[in-house]
Formats: C-alpha cells, sequence, structure tokens
C-alpha cells in the first residue's frame, strides 16, 4: 500500500469519527440541557434557519430568476403543500432562465 | 405498535424519494471527479459509508492531490460539517423517548435531506425516529448508486448545471422551510438568519456562513420572545 493510500485512509477515518461525533453530541448536548425557557425557543428555531441560511446565499446568486423562483415555490406550498410539485416549479424557472437569458 | 414503528420506516424511505433525484444527480458529479482525480472505488465506498456528508467528501475529493495534507483536509471537511452539531441539537425532541442505543444507531445516517424532511414532518404528524432512519437508508442508497454511476459513466453525463439540477435541492429546502412558518414573530429572526447567511457567505465563503445565519437567526428569536414572557 503506498503512502498515499494510507494517508486517505486516515483522512477517511478522522472525518468519519469526527463527523459522527458531531452529529452524536449535538444530540446527546441538547438532551443534557434543561428543555425549557430559551433554550426551547433556540432549539425550536435552528431547522429554518438552518434552511434560511442554506438556500439565501444560493438563491440570491442566481439572481431574478433566484428570488422569482423563491416566490413561486412560496404560493406553491401555501395553496398546495406539495414539497415535490414546489421543486419542479423552482428547478424549471431556473433551467429556463439559465438556458434561455 | 410494531406495524405502525415498520411503517414510520417505510414512510420515512418514500418521502425522501423526491429529493433523492437531486442527491443522485449530486452524487454522480462526485463519482466523476473521482474517476478524474484518481479515487479508487474503494475509497470512494469508505466514505459514503462512513463519512455520509455530501459537500465534506467533495472537499476531501477536490484536494486529492495533496493527499499528504491530512490535517489540512481534516479540518476543511469537519468545519463543512460542524452545521451537523446545530443538526444533531435540533433532533433532541424526535429523540425524547429515545434509548441511547438508538441514538447511536439511528444519528449516523442523518444528512441535511432526511433531517429537512423529518423536521417539517414531526411538525405535523407524529413520528418516531425510525422516519428520519428510513430516510437516511432510502439517502444513502441513491447517493452510493449515485457516486457509482457518475465513477462508471465519468464524461458521460451532461453538465448538471444546465438542468439546474443543483438548484433542485436550494428548491426542497425553501419548499421545507416555508412549511415551517408559525406567526409573524417568525419574520424578524427568519429575515436574520437569511441576512447574516449571506454577508458571511459573501465575506468568508466556505460553509460556515450556514453555522453563523442559524445561530445569530435562533439568537434573536430568543431575544424577541424571551421579552414577552417577563
Amino acid at each position: 500500500m503506498s503512502d498515499n493510500e494510507i494517508y486517505a485512509l486516515i483522512i477517511i477515518f478522522l472525518v468519519a469519527v469526527g463527523t459522527y461525533g458531531l452529529r452524536l453530541s449535538g444530540l446527546l448536548l441538547s438532551g443534557k440541557i434543561s428543555d425549557e425557557g430559551r433554550i426551547r425557543i433556540f432549539l425550536d428555531y435552528l431547522p429554518p434557519t438552518l434552511l434560511l441560511s442554506f438556500v439565501t446565499p444560493a438563491i440570491l446568486k442566481e439572481g431574478i430568476a433566484g428570488v422569482f423562483a423563491m416566490l413561486l415555490i412560496a404560493i406553491c406550498m401555501h395553496k398546495t403543500k406539495n414539497v415535490f410539485m414546489s421543486m419542479i416549479i423552482g428547478v424549471v424557472t431556473v433551467a429556463i432562465s439559465r438556458n434561455f437569458f | 405498535m410494531k406495524t405502525s414503528k415498520s411503517n414510520d420506516f417505510l414512510r420515512g424511505a418514500q418521502a425522501n424519494v423526491p429529493i433523492g433525484v437531486s442527491v443522485f444527480s449530486y452524487g454522480a458529479v462526485l463519482g466523476m471527479i473521482c474517476a478524474q482525480k484518481g479515487v479508487e472505488l474503494y475509497q470512494l465506498t469508505l466514505m459514503n459509508i462512513f463519512i455520509f456528508a455530501g459537500t465534506s467528501q467533495f472537499i476531501i475529493v477536490d484536494m486529492w492531490n495533496n493527499i499528504a495534507e491530512v490535517f489540512t483536509i481534516v479540518i476543511a471537511a469537519l468545519l463543512i460539517n460542524l452545521r451537523y452539531f446545530l443538526i444533531g441539537a435540533s433532533l433532541n425532541s424526535l429523540f425524547k423517548e429515545s434509548s441511547l442505543k438508538d441514538k447511536f444507531l439511528f444519528m449516523h445516517l442523518v444528512a441535511d435531506e432526511n433531517w429537512a424532511v423529518t423536521i417539517e414532518r414531526s411538525k405535523h404528524e407524529k413520528i418516531t425516529p425510525l422516519f428520519l432512519f428510513g430516510g437516511g437508508i432510502c439517502l444513502f442508497s441513491i447517493w452510493s448508486i449515485g457516486t457509482y454511476m457518475g465513477f462508471i459513466f465519468a464524461g458521460f453525463i451532461d453538465d448538471p448545471s444546465k438542468y439546474a439540477l443543483d438548484f433542485a435541492f436550494i428548491a426542497i429546502f425553501t419548499a421545507l422551510c416555508f412549511n415551517l412558518y408559525q406567526n409573524k414573530t417568525n419574520l424578524i429572526p427568519w429575515t436574520s438568519a437569511a441576512i447574516v447567511a449571506y454577508i458571511s457567505e459573501s465575506l468568508f465563503g466556505g460553509n460556515l456562513y450556514i453555522v453563523f445565519g442559524a445561530i445569530a437567526g435562533s439568537l434573536v428569536g430568543v431575544f424577541l420572545e424571551d421579552k414577552r414572557y417577563v
């Protein structure tokens, strides 16, 4: 086995252990601390703020098409609650703008 | 009781199929890059099984030419995965009645996608962690097949960005996020998260903006809602 193969195995091992550690410790620590008041509010806000933080830069990078796609997704979700349809609408909007504008 | 539990596993797997379309294409792109960079099939497989976190796998493969820089690569990959700490923390109420064994077993296959689908579903229905795990198995299968297809047919896949397949993630996450909206109190914390994420992404690049945005927005939420109790 070459040096590079050993380096690769060490990297994969460390990242695997570290990533699993992050996943598990987040859950275990949040179970240990008090589940009321401010911490409850903080934990409740994490999912939507994580998702928004994910998508905002990517949407703005698409420019007007991205913002337009987001509005269509919002309307579609409000009317139908259908995630798959909302995805199709968002993807088609961006694909059209990338290919034709 | 047993049937409802196994149902949760299947329902979780089914609920992740739509987002699997973009997971597949994302995996295929990774597989293609692996073939180009000379990553061996067994190395790709080890990463899929034991790391199971797409973006960090991209980072590792991206730095494959300088594989001897072990420390740099590990830190870069783990910084990107820092958000999994917050994702784990946000799953607290789902695992409320679970044993320690279940927590150890189910947390490994938590990815952004099945987490988002599970959190959204748990707001409307009572579900168990098996829903999350079923989604994880589903995504793991789709992701692995996608990477192998990309690896084998490298060069065969046309530019996925032309069809905006890379935007499918974003569209689904946006849709799931809107479904979590409760009332007007949410608006200021949500906007704060978006603004902080956008600014930190512009300033620093990388992937830490996700963590910064989420912490900032959630703190604003705590500040606003806490005042109402006083």
